[in-house]
């Protein structure tokens, strides 16, 4: 076995136990409260019911479902064998459509915003952050402060404020929702034009708060290369400081690789709620109604979802990044 | 240690962000004691816009924004710092039990380090959030702070590993001080600096933490922070009312605060760091 | 007679606080280097040596600033060059350096042929790929190193390895005069030998025409230079054959460091291992008078007021109140 199939299957290990452990937290963690919230909403929604055929109907799907009179470890048995054959129960607040149909039907506007959003902001704020420790001076003390502030706002203040200055005042963009809601989706240039219409804004506001954090990380990481012992060597075997920055660059930006894993997780939350304020039929969007109508079993799915997707990321980015930095090869060769 | 305050004093960075903040708490904790309304209270309509009366206008209730926003304010910074010294301080016993002890104690701390992590936060934030019925603030500043320590234990395992292969920390060894003795005397002294500088990141991202789930509706109930006003704000549609002064005052208000503890982390980490220095 | 390949006068840097105060490392040095030899400079760590073998490579990086002096090679005072002419003719090419950490020297993420590349791209842009690997490769084989670390990333190489990578990239272009800074101080006893056995090779197959060897170990000194000068707090307090400076020193310093360390040469065995007591002045405000009375155990009032003059023995220089005769006759006394 080579180095990279070594680290390839050591991370691998440790991403399935950190699966095992998200799955395991989105189970107990609601359960262990005095009240088993499940068991509390079942009774609390068969009460609102009067035709006591539907009732009875009700609390026995849910019933069944989570096994509420079997013991804990019955019970979370049923719940991972659901799991694999993709169920994750059906909906209290839109009886009686799947969980598994909701978060299908919203995934490709969740992902359809915020990977070109993330990787867009990502990128601009590497190139500023490094134009900015690399130039100093004026442009260092502009672009670090307003980094620096837009950083400090949460995604959604910024998504409101866009909101409102370039959909409600200036009119730009429409308000709310992924398209025209008189639209009928199908691959249609209007229906395209509508949707590209309702992307720009939540896209501009969960890109720019991006650009703010990367660029922040970006500044500190080349200042820390530009200061490395390599530069003032290579400076002083004559080798030019366009050269230079060049490596300067290249170096930053590897870590700035694992950075983005690691802060991906804080920024698809952010930008789950960039989607509430915009009413986009993605999963945050159904999060915050299934909160608001302690709809627990979609709540639940809208979690896990979460968790799943952000740990794929994440061993995507060491896999990639394992691959391009001699630093990490070096260090996979020492371990063996 | 009272030398590096007084280096900080001059850093530029440190005292624009330490300003900002204290001036902020001051007008927060001095407002409220000389307009005693209460903030609940409605005394208008809804949605009315600022005046020379309502500074800031009124909510969709019909309440006073500028007291509410003082009121939030308060809440959210309380939120932050209790959050902040429980991420604080978990990190920090987390960290140097696993760098200073090592072995098999370092290898299982440094895995559950690395799988919470990984896990997102928020995720771990909202199942705790919606299965706990009544949540004050400090509970919602107490499961803030639980979910968001690992930043800290990786970098003070980080700092406590280097150091434990010191020199003074071998001499404190064989001169037979005991381990808490060592780690108070010979270790904490030199991440005192990190120790503060993580403890001023984490009430900022309490403080954003606080605002995110509130905006979900997971907040503290029966009280107001900057996150409930958004809320608020969203739930009863301000912006499509066109009421700005409903959330734009409080939207700034979070990221003025966050802004300044920022600053005040960058000028600590400019005279700490040197290698940031340029 | 040869002529002086490199001439330093009134050479003054200073390094600038973060509260503007300027702290002179090197505080008015002034000596000659003839071609073909080997200059030793010795001294305690903080004394202003590391600083001088950066000073003398005419680019100053902050917090390192120029304050005035010259720097002639073969005449030419690179000082009155501009930043440009510097890099591109002198840099490398005239005069060259080996870094006190050579570990991180290299940079990270590049393979050993690239960065030779990039130099040959600055200063032999007529050659083609193939030919600066021919080129690389046969001084590689030449001077005792495997092929096959050209095409290695630095980390992959053991630390004595990267040293001699190091020298190796850093006399490629047959630089006049190559500065070695602690060359040796990070190494084992091995590589410490390969590296100076690297150095001698260096010289003889006349790749290098002369050698600026710094270091606190004073016993190698005595191994590679024809001559040693002996730092303290910035100015240089005396310089001689090395011969000379071993067993028969002048200045009451240089007789105490010679006394601290224990040298497994014939006539020095029995030698006790002596501290220095005290510690060398704070920089930002030098004492008047002799920079050593401080801690010099025949220091009278009178050294420690006005210009300390140099004085000379035979052809070498001491910088001393005291004549050597003197000096010699308290040695003496203080032997029997």
């Amino acid at each position: 076995m080579n180095a990279y199939s070594r680290y390839f299957f050591k991370k691998l290990f440790w991403y399935l136990m950190t699966l095992v452990i998200a799955i395991a937290l989105n189970f107990f963690l609601p359960r262990m409260i005095e009240g088993n919230p499940v068991s509390l909403i079942v009774s609390q929604m068969s009460k609102g019911m009067t035709d006591s055929d539907t009732i009875k109907r009700v609390y026995e799907t849910f019933m069944k479902e989570f096994g509420i009179d079997k013991p804990m470890w019955e019970q979370f048995v049923i719940y991972i064998k659901n799991l694999f054959i993709g169920d994750l129960g059906t909906s209290f607040g839109l009886y009686p459509k799947k969980v598994t149909d909701i978060l299908t039907s919203a995934i490709p506007w969740t992902i359809g915003l915020q990977l070109p959003a993330i990787l867009v902001g990502w990128i601009l704020g590497n190139l500023l952050g490094a134009v900015a420790a690399y130039k100093k001076g004026v442009f260092d003390k502009v672009i670090f402060p307003v980094a620096l502030f837009i950083n400090s706002i949460p995604f959604f203040t910024l998504a409101i404020i866009m909101l409102y200055l370039f959909a409600l005042t200036l009119g730009w963009f429409p308000l709310s929702g992924g398209y025209d809601f008189q639209m009928v989706p199908r691959l249609s240039l209007d229906f395209i034009g509508s949707v590209i219409r309702h992307h720009t804004l939540p896209f501009l506001s969960i890109v720019l708060v991006t650009i703010g954090g990367q660029a922040i990380g970006m500044r500190e990481m080349s200042i820390y290369e530009l200061n490395a012992d390599y530069v003032l060597y290579a400076k002083l075997l004559g080798i030019r400081d366009s050269k230079i920055s060049r490596y300067v660059f290249r170096n930053a930006m590897l870590p700035q690789i694992t950075g983005l894993a690691l802060s991906i997780g804080t920024m698809v939350g952010g930008s789950l709620i960039c989607e509430i304020v915009f009413s986009y039929p993605g999963l945050g969007t159904w999060m915050f109604t299934a909160i608001r109508q302690l709809d627990y079993p979609l709540i639940s799915g809208c979690t896990l979802l979460i968790a799943v997707t952000v740990l794929l990321a994440n061993f995507t980015i060491d896999m990639i990044y394992g691959l391009i930095d001699p630093r990490i090869k070096a260090a996979q060769m020492e371990e063996e | 240690m009272k030398n590096s305050f007084v280096i900080l004093l001059k850093s530029p960075k440190f005292m624009i962000g330490a300003i900002l903040f204290l001036l902020m708490l001051a007008l927060v904790l001095i407002y409220p004691q000389i307009n005693r309304k209460d903030p609940l209270e409605m005394i208008a309509l809804a949605f009315q816009p600022p005046d020379a009366n309502l500074w800031l206008g009124s909510d969709n209730f019909g309440r006073d924004l500028f007291l509410e926003l003082m009121y939030g304010i308060q809440t959210s910074i309380r939120v932050g710092l209790i959050a902040g010294v429980f991420a604080t301080v978990i990190g920090l016993i987390i960290g140097l039990a696993s760098g200073y002890i090592g072995g098999i104690v370092d290898n299982i701390l440094t895995a559950i380090t690395n799988i919470f992590i990984v896990i997102p936060s928020f995720v771990i934030l909202i199942l705790i959030s919606v299965s706990i019925n009544s949540r004050s603030s400090l509970v919602t500043a107490i499961i803030i702070g639980i979910t968001s320590w690992p930043w800290t234990a990786r970098a003070v395992r980080a700092q406590t590993t280097s150091l434990r292969g010191r020199d003074h920390v071998h001499i404190a060894k064989i001169s037979g001080h005991s381990t808490p003795k060592i780690i108070v005397f010979e270790i904490l002294p030199y991440i005192a600096s990190y120790v503060v500088m993580a403890f001023v990141l984490q009430t900022a991202s309490g403080i954003l933490s606080e605002a995110s789930i509130s905006m979900l509706g997971l907040g503290p109930y029966n009280t107001i922070s900057l996150g409930i006003i958004m809320n608020w704000a969203l739930v009863f549609e301000a912006p499509v009312a066109g009421a700005w002064w409903a959330f734009i005052p409080a939207a700034l208000s979070i990221a003025l605060i966050t802004f300044s503890l920022y600053m005040m982390n960058t000028g600590m980490d400019e005279i700490f760091n040197p290698k940031i220095r340029s | 007679m040869s002529a002086n390949i490199l001439e330093v006068s009134g050479l003054k840097t200073y390094y600038k606080t973060r509260l503007k105060e300027k702290v002179f490392a090197v505080d008015g040095v002034d000596f000659d280097l003839e071609e073909g030899k080997t200059l030793g400079i010795a001294g305690e760590s903080g004394c202003g040596k590391s600083t001088l073998a950066l000073s003398l490579m005419g680019f100053y990086f902050p917090p390192l600033h120029y304050g005035s002096g010259s720097i002639r090679i073969h005449g030419n005072d690179i000082m009155k060059l501009s930043k440009e002419q510097l890099r591109s003719k002198v840099s490398g090419r005239e005069i060259a350096y080996i870094p006190q950490a050579a570990m991180n020297a290299l940079n990270p993420t590049l393979r050993i042929i690239r960065f030779i590349e990039d130099i040959m791209k600055e200063h032999r842009p007529e050659l083609s790929k193939k030919q600066v690997w021919e080129l690389a490769s046969e001084r590689f084989k030449t001077l005792n190193l495997p092929e096959k670390v050209l095409r290695s990333y630095p980390n992959e190489l053991s630390g004595g390895m990267k040293q001699r990578t190091v020298i190796a990239i850093s006399t490629i272009l047959n630089p006049k005069v190559l500065i070695a800074d602690e060359p040796t101080s990070a190494l084992d006893v091995t590589s410490q030998k390969a590296v100076i056995k690297l150095l001698k090779d260096l010289l003889n197959k006349k790749y290098i025409r002369s050698l600026v060897f710094i270091t606190h170990e004073l016993p190698l000194l005595y191994h590679v230079t024809d001559d040693i000068m002996v730092m303290y707090a910035g100015e240089i307090v005396e310089r001689g054959t090395a011969e000379q400076m071993i067993f028969d020193p002048v200045h009451p310093y240089t007789k105490k460091l010679m006394g601290s360390i224990l040298v497994p040469e014939e006539g020095m065995k029995g030698q006790k291992l002596a501290a220095i007591p005290g510690a060398p002045p704070n920089l930002k405000q030098v004492p008047p008078g002799c920079r050593f009375a401080e801690r010099c155990s025949y220091a009278r009032d009178e050294c420690k007021v006005g210009k300390v003059p140099v004085q000379t023995n035979g052809g070498n220089m001491y910088r001393c109140h005291f004549d050597t005769d003197t000096l010699k006759e308290w040695y003496a006394n203080e032997q029997s």
